[in-house]
């Protein structure tokens, strides 16, 4: 596997202090978490201020109190706010995006979850990226859990369901071919050994893993088909729940509490929280990252 | 812990005396700079920091280097406040007097690493405590966060093999660096940063953060501080502001002794998102980084006195 450990917190540099900040951006910043559970730290605020100057162009919009009347008022404040969510989350559909996720799933996840599953006659993982839009983060698990398949994963079977809402993604994510901004994280190493060449500027994913994975089309609101999604041991549902209003995601994370096994765990992306919408799940801290978990019933936390 | 193996420990920290001694302006400082920043009189703090020369240059250039930006390098401590801030300065005084008791040498534990933990520690404590109540310790509960692991020096100094052998221990299996101590020598930096503690005759409260800090339940004299140094400690350690090693293990703060204990103390811990206090934490990470450089001089900008 790879050995690479990316710092948890990225560096920026030092001038960009939060002095040098329009204080809007801290109103913007408090906005979007409030709205999509997105936080921007004040060492990544730098982001968000190149978001909404992206939103500011296309708007003209002169200033940044400017932008945050548009931000704030009807009509435009709904479709707006979507607009500036894709703005600073577009440079995270990438694989191997969170390190740090990761490391917490093969270092400390699947160890604790292969103990407590080992007596069990059906040695099986269950694993659902839920809005997995065109791949990256499913290929990224399979590829994680292919590392594991002669060590602690020996005799496991792991199925990963990768579901999104949009047909055109879903297609997209079944092919697996990425060029080299999808794959800037990708060490040579997994580009060797998980991928083919397609052309000069495009690598796809070998069957090896892509036969771990079984993609299709899913309404994370459709009710009654989130009750059938059982037994899952991990999901993963990255900058998805962001576009939520508050009563739908609401729902959402309690079909996820449903629909996990005890001893499960939930991901967000990295920067995204469940804010205080869901009181069952734990939020446990892994070196670097956050993730909610389902207390398992010979824990005595539930 | 036997009474002979609590003896050894006491007898090899009174003999820490021929090394490194903490500067005798450090104590009155901690004394003063325990108080809300509203109450700390500038001219006490100046006064004070003036009896000790090598001190007051080194925090002066602390504080005229990148690090805090200055377009003029502040030429006195007052000078230093008016433009950073007590808090800063009293960061830096404080760092730097710890860092004059314990030089960057090469021991078995990283100072660097070290001091960025309890800096990290520090700012965490205070950050929680300001939260918790407008009315609390906060500065109390910084120098608590500063000082909890000042055991883990000790180890350097006096069980230097036994305590190589527990940090090699922890960063080869991942596991908490106390649990290590545990293993290898019976006792942990809990037990000496006790004794140095009491040899150097820091308040009760902050001798039970360094003794108990691990193990709240047994904590006598400051109970919710102890348990805030805790959870403060834990955080730091899943936030980049660790031992340098992957600790492998996940970290349920709601299930944890330590988080009822301050549930009981403030009711409106129940309200707090946790998950954004996480986020928040690590604005100040780069900072802490950049002043434990400075002061342990693996910066270019200072030469280290």
């Amino acid at each position: 596997m790879t050995t690479i450990i990316q710092p948890a917190i990225a560096r920026p540099a030092l001038n960009k202090t939060p002095e040098t900040v329009d204080p809007v951006y801290r109103q913007i910043r408090d906005l979007v978490y409030k709205i999509s559970g997105i936080y921007k730290a004040e060492e990544k605020l730098y982001l968000l201020a190149d978001g909404c100057a992206r939103r500011m162009k296309q708007l003209n919009a002169r200033t940044p109190r400017e932008y945050w009347d548009r931000l704030t008022a009807a009509p435009s404040r709904d479709a707006e706010l979507r607009e500036l969510l894709n703005e600073i989350t577009i440079g995270e559909t990438c694989l191997f995006r969170s390190q740090p996720q990761l490391d917490a799933l093969r270092k400390v996840i699947l160890p604790e979850l292969v103990a407590e599953k080992a007596r069990q006659i059906t040695k099986r993982l269950r694993i659902w990226s839920a809005g997995c839009s065109t791949g990256e983060e499913s290929y990224t698990l399979a590829m994680n859990m292919l590392e594991e398949s002669d060590r602690l994963l020996k005799g496991w079977t792991v199925e990963i369901l990768a579901t999104d809402l949009n047909d055109r993604s879903v297609e997209t994510a079944k092919a697996g071919i990425y060029g080299d901004y999808a794959l800037r994280n990708t060490s040579d190493l997994y580009k060797r050994k998980y991928f083919s060449t397609v052309d000069e500027k495009k690598l796809q994913v070998r069957p090896e893993a892509k036969k771990l994975i079984t993609f299709s089309r899913l309404n994370l609101q459709d009710d009654s088909k989130m009750l059938f999604m059982k037994g899952m041991d991990l999901i993963f549902c990255c900058n998805v729940l962001i576009y939520f209003d508050g009563a739908s995601k609401s729902k959402v994370i309690n079909h996820f509490f449903s629909n996990l096994s005890f001893g499960g765990y939930f991901f967000l992306g990295t920067s995204e929280s469940l804010m205080k919408l869901n009181e069952q799940f734990h939020l446990v801290h892994f070196p670097g990252t956050i993730a909610y978990w389902k207390p398992s019933l010979s824990s005595g936390k539930l | 812990m036997t009474t002979s193996l609590t003896t050894t420990i006491r007898e090899r920290v009174q003999r820490i005396e021929t090394m490194p001694a903490i500067p005798a302006v450090f104590l009155p400082l901690l004394k003063l700079l325990s108080r809300s920043v509203e109450e700390v009189q500038l001219d006490e703090v100046v006064r004070l920091v003036s009896y000790d020369g090598t001190i007051a240059a080194q925090c002066l250039r602390v504080a005229g280097s990148p690090l805090f930006g200055l377009s003029q390098a502040p030429k006195s401590i007052k000078a230093a406040v008016i433009s950073l801030g007590m808090r800063r300065v009293e960061t830096i005084l404080l760092t730097c007097c710890l860092g004059q008791a314990f030089p960057a040498k090469k021991w078995a534990l990283d100072p660097t690493v070290f001091w960025r933990h309890s800096l990290g520690c520090a700012l965490v404590c205070r950050k929680f405590s300001e939260m918790l109540s407008a009315t609390g310790d906060a500065e109390k509960a910084y120098i608590a966060g500063l000082l909890h692991d000042i055991g883990f020096m000790v180890n350097c100094l006096a069980f230097s093999q036994d305590f190589t052998r527990a940090v090699e221990l922890a960063s080869q299996d991942g596991i908490p660096l106390d649990e290590a101590e545990h293993a290898t020598m019976g006792f942990t930096h809990c037990a000496t940063g006790q004794a140095l503690a009491e040899k150097w005759k820091l308040p009760d409260d902050i001798v039970d953060v360094i003794a108990h800090h691990h193990a709240v339940e047994n904590s006598q004299k400051a109970r919710p501080l102890v348990a805030l140094v805790h959870v403060s400690d834990l955080l730091c350690r899943m936030r980049g502001l660790g031992y340098g090693y992957y600790e492998r293990h996940k970290v349920d703060l709601i299930a944890d002794p330590a988080w009822a204990i301050l549930l009981q103390e403030h009711r409106d811990l129940e309200g707090v998102d946790l998950a954004r206090f996480t986020f928040e934490l690590d604005e100040g990470v780069e900072e802490i980084h950049a002043l434990v450089a400075t002061v342990f001089g693996s910066a270019p900008a200072l030469a280290r006195t």
